[in-house]
């Protein structure tokens, strides 16, 4: 059964799994434990999002954590970044969140954090996942055990005053901008609303507003899962549209008439507006846009790349001190003045405010961002595929720059290839991005026949 | 230390029980929820409680994370008393239900406590199946969709004490002043309770409920009596007091003169109460247990059925009854079921059953004590080291050939007047030694026992 061992993965990322068989209470509480005993007991910080297997979860992990002696910090349902930002503001040990983000609702995961309330780097991850083989955990005595304590408001409330701080909020206010939103039925179900419509000053129209409900699309803001939000938009008048996924740090946008931008051109915008307010340079994974090159070159900023993966992002961030950086094709936008995360309320903010500052429609400033064609596919991939390939596309392309540092990246006069494995399913990723259309689709026909018939 | 509280797990037909960290961990708690989520029949919720040990919060996070991945809906009781968790269970006609806590034993020790349909005890078929799924680790996690829910269930306990009025009189019982020491556990929920909405006159010591330092060990004994309740009866003026375990399913207690009385007092003076009402006339307990059950049962023409020791056997025993026959069974720890409360261990219900005797009687519980004869017993217990039992149990039946043997559970000897019993427990690795005497307190007898098991290291 090569398929059913990806139900459950125990890995540098954590742990992650189809809830019941795969991902079961004890997994989750023992994977806890090993957690607790690597913070060193104190307090650890306990969120989730909407998935149904969310409230069993946090039980199995509460169990371990108390069981390592310490005190759990209930949150409740809420976005990743807003956990993650509570964690580092009340000085937790660190904080784990139940959510397998953009994966289907039978999956769920723990995504651990540290004291800073930032992601495992994979020293800390390589560390705490040999301390989980080794099952030596620390066992607290009865005097040892804490308690639970609910804090379900604080931590809202200091995300948004973060991000505020970034924008002009008033300016925002003032247009009392007619905006929809599809939470997913996600954590952003309980907050977005709130943020858009009362601190931000918008005109609401929100769909999949209801946390208690299954995910209603795919979970990943991509343009071939948001057409119930892309009708919206235009079909009620609305200048912009956002589309979340379930824990709340992806964000997608909806033009008002109706067109999905592509993430890419969002994580422009927002290195664009990022860029005006704040001097520094800007970090993007190896498969995101040229585009954020143009941006940051017409800012007089460099554009560091990185392996894919929110944390190779982060990682660089904080050695190059960036000021942005992101994953263009899921819709990530880091801007690490709020916190060194993917956040998709920076993203609202900052479109929100740039339409308000420039008086322009949403359409308008996408269109202005240089023009580049893409196509992103994925193959079922075989172990062992990726060589050849790899091997056949240097030969076929002699000249071209190349980057080795996560599969193979091509930097052709004409454009670029991008081939990768992907990091959590078996899936070879292939990404090709040009100046026109036609060059896009030739080297894309390129890289597949070489794929199928490698030299 | 260390190796002690190591040795501590315990994982028996009675369920789960070890020191906490030491013996007993969540993997433990996980995995044996897990397996009782498996047990039980689908289709009907569960419902938990726990006693205010600190531990009792971590093995709730594992209890609730085990049950709801198995599917099953989830009723939290939060800090309940056993007999209060029981009651619930068949007040919402539940699949079974889990007590958290070691009720007699000291803070840093926990247990898990299993109940089936109708609140009852697993049998020991039961028992086993359950330990049978624990081991195979093999167990029914639902889909994602399809996971229970929790519910919490505040007023559990109004319904509980509703049915203790049905049974007994208490505009009768209100009128005695009581004292009772609760030793920070659960029963001083329900006596509050009882004082605000009955008007009863229990006066608590060591009320607060605690999940570290028990302000004793919540053990129901004489020793426990006579340490802080008994002083205190004579200077309250008091008419009885009482002395519960932690999560209230035992009782001892102290009469209104200041005299701790022996725990295994409470059976046979319940038995002598109950048996004139009918129409139960066995009185079922165990091998362990003081043989004034035995003359008490006699005078109202009842049957005492003796079984092995252990709560297993006497659920077993009494599932081979119809309820009416049976008018009490217990053990000498001071825990009782009675058959109005669907044999349920309930040191509240044991405590309103005296004091109901006093009010028939109408007698000073000294008076009451006093007018049985006096057996005089000794209990002891001594580490399992040895792995010859067998031998030793064969060696003490032929030393003492001249008495009676019954090998129900471990052996027991009687002689007229006189009897002991050895065994090894099945809650902790000891080896239990009782001996008792009409009159005097049989020092030598126990003494030469001691040794002997001493002596088969």
């Amino acid at each position: 059964m090569p398929h059913r061992e990806h139900l459950l993965k125990i890995g540098v990322s954590g742990i992650r799994g189809v809830v019941g068989e795969f991902l079961t209470p004890a997994l989750a509480c023992s994977f806890a434990q090993a957690f607790g005993t690597y913070v060193g007991g104190g307090r650890v910080v306990l969120g989730r999002d909407t998935r149904t297997s969310g409230e069993m979860l946090t039980h199995a992990v509460a169990c371990g954590l108390l069981a390592a002696g310490c005190e759990v910090v209930e949150i409740g349902i809420l976005p990743t970044p807003t956990i993650m930002m509570y964690v580092a503001a009340t000085h937790a040990q660190g904080g784990i969140a139940l959510t397998a983000s953009h994966n289907p609702p039978e999956y769920n995961a723990l995504k651990l954090f540290n004291a800073q309330g930032l992601f495992f780097n994979n020293y800390e991850r390589a560390e705490l996942l040999d301390l989980y083989h080794q099952s030596d955990f620390h066992q607290a005595a009865n005097e040892e055990i804490s308690s639970v304590i609910a804090d379900h408001d604080a931590a809202p409330k200091l995300h948004f005053e973060r991000v505020l701080a970034h924008v002009d909020a008033e300016r925002i206010r003032k247009r009392k901008f007619r905006v929809a939103l599809d939470a997913v039925n996600g954590a952003g179900a309980v907050t977005t609303p709130g943020f858009l419509r009362d601190l931000l000053g918008c005109d609401l129209e929100a769909i999949s507003v209801d946390p208690t409900k299954v995910f209603p699309r795919e979970a990943e803001p991509k343009r071939e899962t948001l057409g119930a939000i892309a009708a919206l938009v235009p079909r009620c008048h609305r200048e912009i549209g956002f589309a979340q996924d379930p824990d709340g740090d992806r964000l997608a946008v909806i033009d008002e008439t109706g067109v999905v931008l592509d993430n890419d051109d969002v994580l422009a915008l927002a290195v664009d507006a990022a860029l005006r307010r704040l001097p520094g340079d800007v970090v993007v994974n190896l498969t995101t846009s040229s585009v954020i090159d143009d941006v940051a070159a017409a800012h007089g900023r460099r554009v560091y790349r990185t392996p894919v993966g929110e944390a190779n992002v982060v990682e660089t961030m904080q050695a190059v001190n960036a000021v942005i950086g992101g994953e263009g094709s899921n819709g990530g936008i880091i801007f690490p003045a709020v916190h060194l995360c993917r956040d998709s309320y920076t993203g609202m903010a900052f479109l929100l405010d740039r339409m308000a500052e420039t008086g322009e429609k949403i359409s308008t400033l996408a269109a202005r961002l240089p023009k580049y064609y893409r196509h992103y596919g994925k193959v079922a991939y075989q172990h062992g595929r990726l060589g050849p390939l790899m091997q056949s596309l240097e030969t076929r392309f002699p000249a071209a720059e190349k980057d080795r540092s996560d599969g193979l990246k091509l930097l052709l006069p004409e454009g670029w290839i991008h081939v990768r494995s992907s990091n959590t399913e078996p899936l070879l990723r292939l990404a090709v991005e040009a100046k026109s259309q036609a060059t896009v689709e030739k080297l894309y026909a390129e890289v597949l026949r070489l794929f199928t018939n490698p030299r | 230390m260390v190796r002690e509280a190591a040795r501590s797990l315990r994982i028996s037909q009675v369920g789960l029980r070890g020191v906490v960290g030491a013996g007993m961990t969540a993997a433990h708690v996980l995995d044996f929820a897990s397996a009782f989520g498996t047990f039980l029949e689908p289709g009907r919720c569960v419902v938990v409680g726990r006693d205010p040990r600190a531990s009792g919060v971590m093995v709730r996070e594992g209890v609730l994370a085990a049950l709801l991945a198995c599917g099953k809906d989830v009723v939290d009781l939060g800090i309940a008393p056993s007999p209060v968790i029981q009651h619930t269970i068949r007040r919402l006609d539940a699949g079974g239900g889990i007590s958290i806590g070691a009720s007699h034993n000291a803070a840093e020790w926990n247990a898990l406590k299993f109940f089936g349909r109708n609140a009852i005890y697993l049998s020991t078929a039961e028992a086993n199946e359950l330990l049978d799924i624990y081991h195979l680790k093999k167990f029914s996690f639902v889909e994602w969709n399809r996971l229970g829910t929790l519910t919490t269930d505040e007023h559990a306990l109004d319904p509980y004490l509703d049915d203790l009025a049905a049974v007994y009189d208490f505009e009768a019982l209100r009128k005695f002043r009581v004292v009772v020491d609760c030793c920070s556990g659960t029963s001083s929920l329900i006596l509050r309770r009882m004082n605000d909405r009955f008007g009863f006159q229990f006066i608590l010591i060591n009320e607060k409920m605690r999940g570290v330092a028990f302000a004793h060990e919540p053990a129901t004994n004489r020793d426990m009596v006579a340490l802080q309740l008994a002083p205190l009866m004579q200077p309250l003026s008091a008419d009885a007091g009482f002395l519960f375990d932690a999560d209230s399913d035992r009782v001892a207690f102290a009469t209104e003169n200041g005299a701790a009385i022996s725990e295994e007092m409470v059976l046979p003076m319940l038995a002598d109460y109950l048996l004139p009402h009918g129409p139960g006339r066995l009185v079922i307990t165990n091998v362990s247990t003081t043989a004034l059950v035995d003359e008490a049962v006699a005078r109202h023409g009842g049957e005492v059925v003796r079984v092995a020791v252990g709560r297993q056997a006497a659920i077993d025993a009494l599932s081979t009854y119809r309820p009416e026959q049976i008018a009490i069974a217990g053990e000498g720890t001071g825990a009782t079921m009675m058959p109005q409360f669907r044999f349920v261990y309930d040191g509240i219900a044991s405590m309103l059953a005296l004091l109901s005797m006093m009010c028939e009687r109408g007698a000073k519980l000294s008076q009451i004590v006093a007018s049985y004869p006096r057996f005089s017993i000794l209990k002891g217990q001594v580490p399992l080291v040895t792995h010859r039992i067998p031998a030793l149990l064969a060696s003490l039946r032929e030393r003492y050939a001249d008495g009676r043997a019954s090998v129900v559970d471990g052996l027991r000897v009687d002689w007229p007047g006189r009897w002991f019993h050895v065994r090894v427990s099945q809650t902790e690795p000891v080896v239990r030694i009782i001996c008792e005497q009409r009159g005097d307190v049989p020092r030598e007898l126990y003494g030469t026992l001691i040794e002997l098991v001493r002596s088969f290291a």
